[in-house]
Order: structure tokens, then sequence, then C-alpha cells
């Protein structure tokens, strides 16, 4: 779809051009000068109770000294991180130096530069600025290599010289995927872009799907747990606390308990519907004009742009927990190599939205649908037995437990009856777990799938491959079963078909990455042995 | 997709076993926790509260059983083997796992040797990829066989071309 070897595209900044590096060092930069504004700004938040601390003590003096210095101290050190801080782009790395009494200086070796985050908090975006996170996939650093901030346009200006080096520089861009739009997917061939290309807006509509996720209940949980404490310290001089204590004896638990779950329900619903917004507004996937990134932006009010790598993508994974299943939605997460999953948010591609958005989403980045809908082959009875198995013992659990008890207590075995509840609830599980397994091979990926509550559809490109697990526990192999990870440097760094019939793992294995297995298989050992 | 004449259906075993010394060592090892387990409890018994009398039969039961039967398993399935296009283990002894790394992608080879190894003259070779998930371990060889391992594994990684992810 666009060119491997792109010329130089005109708006770019350093690193220097494809001639010989430079012989003369590289100059520091600072950073946006209107960082002067910003950093003593963020000082005073982070400074928030000690300032107030400071006013308060101020008030009781006689003097505004207290007050005066509560607020210099913060301001002073904001603008004494500014001048301390440079940055420069050489040839082959970038460089982030503070130097006050010792120095530290961060170094990301350009061609290692995975992936590139844009983040404007409210107060940068009223100022025009961005910070630039850059993310190398090394894990042994701790600290992040931002810069904190440049201006948006030079940001991203920045960005493209990060990202697209490798192809400045002439050598081969990820290979493309000629566009096969044979499947109806409802997607026309797109014309050549002339800029960057959009490939998923956000539909406000999608907001329906907040609430199924477990976010906004996360969220509820915290929010009441705060207002529980501030109920407790303010509680006395605002309630009577003997009203109170009337009203809840008067309301029997019957009422009480159903109330409290429906109000916990619907908080969770609100604050997801609004943590949905927050994160998402704006939503936008983009691809570059030459294919070889693409863009994510997004954020009500603190804005992010994330930029990966096309020539690091290894394939997808279609999230879709229960609830969202349920009501035919799905998230769509990047596979990306030395980015692993578990980052928040960084790989995410479509939010909570319609199966459909995500299938098409899925096949335009694949170049074709078929990983994303092809019907999975499944593992077999086998399988199902273990599902049921391991179902039908975890829910025992429930029971038994609550025997011990009531045999303890003395309470009446209606509880234990009442436990039995658990035996169509995880049989109900067992059955769609196991309707769940699946794998398949299609031209280009792997496809696993796995996981009821919290499933997932894994697509991985074949030649992102680079080993192969074969696990049998003692009931596996009595089985005759076998979990078939295939490992891999992007994601989630393993991706599995769980209980397989053990020939099926070895023969999927083999056809996956053809040559791979060969010299291991059963019965080739006279031919091959030389 | 094209179908394979015929799809292989199993893998043979890898080639070479471990070291015929290898149980000895494993062996020590679960005595050793075993005695510092009891260690543990004879601590507790004199210290914190009496501990039943039918607990030291017991502890004697399941590590003499263990210390006896787990190396003997474990060295008829332990198993590796490294041609010029992949490595191939296998391991464990209740549950199983085979793992295969193709050269191209091995990223490290490592040696190590315990203190233990050191007396059996023992090492074991690991193999690490570019995946968290991958690393593959040989456990307890011979150090010579360890010491050409890495050589091998060495250079041939080294005659594959690519950032092996």
């Amino acid at each position: 779809m666009s060119d491997a070897h792109p010329e130089r595209p005109a708006d770019e900044v350093p690193p220097a051009p494809d001639g010989p590096a430079p012989t003369t060092e590289v100059e520091w930069r600072r950073l946006d000068q209107r960082m002067l504004l910003v950093n003593p700004v963020q000082e005073l938040i982070r400074f928030f109770p000690l300032v107030i601390g400071a006013l308060v003590v101020g008030r009781s003096g006689d003097s505004n000294f207290w007050q005066l210095l509560g607020i210099a101290i913060p301001v002073a050190i904001g603008i004494v991180r500014f001048w301390i801080t440079r940055f420069r782009i050489t040839t082959t790395q970038v460089e982030l130096k503070r130097s006050l009494i010792g120095t530290t200086v961060l170094t990301a070796r350009l061609d290692r530069v995975r992936a590139v985050e844009l983040t404007s908090s409210p107060i940068h975006r009223i100022l025009g600025l961005a910070k630039v996170e850059i993310g190398t996939g090394s894990k042994g650093s701790e600290e992040k290599f931002a810069l904190d901030a440049l201006a948006i346009p030079e940001a991203r200006e920045l960005r493209v010289a990060l990202l697209h080096r490798a192809a400045v520089e002439g050598a081969p861009a990820a290979t493309e995927l000629p566009p096969a739009y044979d499947e109806a997917t409802g997607v026309p061939a797109p014309p050549v872009p002339a800029e960057d290309e959009v490939l998923m807006r956000l539909d406000p509509g999608w907001v329906r799907y907040a609430p199924l996720t477990s976010s906004g209940s996360v969220i509820a949980a915290g929010v009441l747990a705060v207002l529980g404490q501030v109920v407790e310290q303010l509680g006395e001089s605002l309630f009577d606390e003997e009203d109170v204590l009337r009203l809840v004896l008067e309301v029997s638990v019957a009422v009480l308990i159903p109330v409290a779950i429906v109000v916990f329900l619907v908080l969770g619903a609100v604050f997801s519907v609004l943590g949905y917004f927050v994160t998402n507004w704006g939503y936008l996937l983009t691809r570059d004009a030459r294919g070889r990134s693409l863009h994510v932006r997004r954020g009500l009010l603190t804005t992010t742009e994330t930029s990966l790598e096309r020539e690091r993508f290894r394939g997808l994974e279609v999230r879709e927990p229960l609830g969202l299943r349920l009501a035919g939605a799905a998230r769509l997460k990047a596979v990306v190599t030395g980015i692993s999953s578990g980052e928040s948010g960084s790989t995410q591609l479509v939010p909570p939205a319609p199966r459909k958005v995500v299938d098409r989403v899925g096949a335009d980045l694949l170049g074709y649908s078929a990983p994303l809908v092809v019907p999975l082959r499944q593992h077999g009875p086998a399988a199902r037995t273990r599902r049921w198995t391991r179902a039908l013992m975890g829910a025992s659990v429930v029971p038994a437990a609550a025997a011990v008890v009531c045999w303890l207590t003395g309470l009446s075995w209606w509880a234990v009856v009442a436990t039995l509840v658990v035996y169509p609830a995880a049989a109900a599980l067992a059955t769609d777990r196991y309707r769940r397994l699946g794998h398949e091979l299609t031209a280009e990926h792997l496809v696993v799938r796995s996981g009821s509550l919290g499933g997932e559809r894994a697509i991985l490109q074949r030649t992102g491959i680079i080993g192969w697990n074969i696990q049998q526990s003692w009931f596996q192999r009595r089985r005759g079963l076998a979990t078939l990870v295939a490992t891999t440097a992007a994601g989630d760094q393993a991706y599995a078909a769980i209980d397989i019939p053990e020939d099926q793992a070895v023969a999927l294995a083999d056809e996956a990455v053809p040559g791979l297995l060969t010299p291991f298989v059963a019965g080739e050992q006279l031919t091959s042995a030389s | 997709m094209t179908e394979a004449p015929v799809p292989p259906t199993a893998l043979r075993e890898p080639a070479h076993q471990v070291s015929s010394k290898a149980p000895l060592l494993w062996a020590v090892g679960a005595a050793f926790g075993f005695l510092v387990l009891a260690a543990g409890m004879v601590a507790v018994h004199l210290l914190w509260f009496e501990l039943p009398v039918w607990a030291w039969p017991v502890l004697a039961v399941v590590a003499i059983s263990y210390v006896a039967v787990m190396p003997i398993v474990r060295y008829r399935v332990h198993r590796w083997e490294s041609t010029d296009s992949a490595v191939f283990t296998q391991t464990g002894w209740l549950s199983r796992e085979r793992r295969i790394a193709p050269m191209s992608r091995v990223q490290t080879v490592d040696y190590q040797q315990t203190a233990v190894g050191r007396l059996f003259g023992l090492a074991s070779v690991t193999v690490t990829t570019a995946s968290a998930a991958g690393p593959i371990r040989i456990d307890a060889i011979d150090r010579p066989v360890a010491e050409r391992l890495v050589e091998d594994l060495t250079r041939r990684a080294e005659a594959e071309q690519g950032d092996a992810t």
C-alpha cells in the first residue's frame, strides 16, 4: 500500500541527515521555555499539603514570611528544574541530562525506540506543550525517558524523527501486506492517503459499553471508601447520629442489602461512563501516510498521543470480557515487540466498541480479515471434560466451606443448601469456557482463544513466534492433552492454546512455523540421523 | 493453508540424557531442603508450641520417599538436544514440559555452576530468546559437556542473522 523506501519527509527535524555523522558535537538544547510557567505550578501542586501548612502557620504568626517561603520554595525548585535539564539528539541516540551538583544522563539508542507517547495535561494544553515519553522496551531502567515538555509541533516532529529513522536511512521498512478486502468486511479499498489515514474515530454512543467493564466499579469502590472516611470525620457535625442510627435500624436487612448493591452498581456505571469519556474522548486511531506507524490520540482533560512503530507490530489481541461479549463488543490491543501488554493502555488500539468496528480495524491492520472472523477449531471432548472437572471441583469449595462453618457454629443447614447454587453457575462457566477454547492457523497468523470472564482472542504473526513450549501436567497427560505455548518477544511474551490434543499440538506447531520441529518429529529419527 | 501430506503428530524425545550423576545432585538438593524444614519444625517445637508426635514420622516418610523417587523419575524425563537449527529440551517429573527454540532466535547462552554442582562436576546451560517466556535450561550435565555445548551454541547463534525478535 505504501512505498517501502520513502524519501525523507520535508518537515523533519534532527537527527542530522543521511550523510556521515557530523564531527562536531551536537549542541545540548533546553526544553520549551514555557516550562518556566508549568514547572512551578506542578511543584506547587506536588507540595500542596506543605503549602497549605505554611499558609496556616503563617496566619498564626505576625509576618508573611512562612507564607512566602511556602510558595517560593516550590517555585524555585520548578525554575531550577528547567535550568538544569537539557537534551540532545545525536545521529545514534537521544540523551537527557540533568546536572546541578551531580549529573544524571539518560541515554536511549535511536534504533531501540519502540514507542513514543505525547502527553499534555490541561496546563500543558493551555500553553501548547506536550511531554514526549520515549519507550525503548528496557525493563532495567528506573526512570522513564521523558522530555517534559516541548511545543506540540516540535514534539510531533521529534516523534517522526525518532520513529522513522530506519526508514529515513533507507533500511527496509515494514513489509506491507497488500490490502485484500475480498471478504465481506464492508471496507472499501482506501484511496492512497495524502496524510495520516484515519482508521477509527470514537462514536460517543459506545459509552454504553463502559458500564460493562470492571473499571467503573473499581472507581466506585474507591470513591465510596473515601466518602466513608470523610463522613466518619465530618459525620458528627453534619448529622445527628441517633437519627441515622434509627433510620438504619428501622429498615430491614432484606431491603438494605439490595439497596446497597443497586447504589453500588449505579455509582459504578456512572463512574465508568465518566471514566470512559475522560480517557477516550476524541479517540482517534490513525496510520501514518506511508504505513510506518500507528497513532492513537485520546483524552478529555489530559490528552495522550501514542505512536507504535509498524515494524515492531506482531499481532493483535481482541479482548472480550464476558460483559462486553454479551453486548457484542470488544477491545483491541496491539501486540508490539518490546512493549508488554501489562503496560498501562499504551498498546490499546480500539476502546470498548462494537465487535464489528474491532473486526474492521483489525482486518485493516492485518491486511485480511480471516484471523478475526474465522471459526476456530475446537479442542475436543477431553478438553471439555477438563473444563467441567475444574469448574465443579472449584465450585465444591463453597458448599464444603459452608458445611464446615455450619458444623462449627451450629448454623442452620439450609445455609449449605443455599450455597448449592454455585453448581449451575459452575456448569454455565464450564460450558462457556469450553466453547471459547479454540485455535486456527491463517495465512500469516496463529489464532488462539480462551477464557470466559476475561476472554481473549490472540492473533500472533507466525514469523513472530520465536519458540515453542509444550506443557503437560500430570492430569493433562492422562487425558492426552497438552498446552501449546508460542513464545514471542512481543505483548504477553507467550500465547497459549490450552488443552489441545497432543497430536494436534505437534501438528499445529509444525504447520505454524515450518521446519522448526522437523528434526524432532517421531519416526523421522532414522531418516534424518546422519 | 497448504496441507502437509502427513502432518506430524508426535515428537520423539531429545537425544541426550543429563549426567548420570544428576539424580545424586537432585537427591542432595531435596534432602537439604527437608533438613531445613526439619530444623524449622524443631525450632517451632522448642520455642512456640509442641508439635504432635506423629508429625515426625510423617515428615521422615515423605522426605525419604521424595528423595528416593523424585530423582529417579526426573532422570528418566530430563533430556536435551542441540542441532544446527534448534535447541530442544524435556523437563519435569510429574508434569512434563518440552521447549524448542530455533537457533536464529537465541540471544544469550549462559553457563552456571552451583557450589554443590562443582562438587559433582556438574553444570547447567541456559539459552535465552527475546521472549520473557522462552528461556531453556539444561540442568545437571557434566562440565565438559556443558562447556562444549556453550561453545557450539554460541558459534551457531552467531552464524544466524537478524535481531532475533
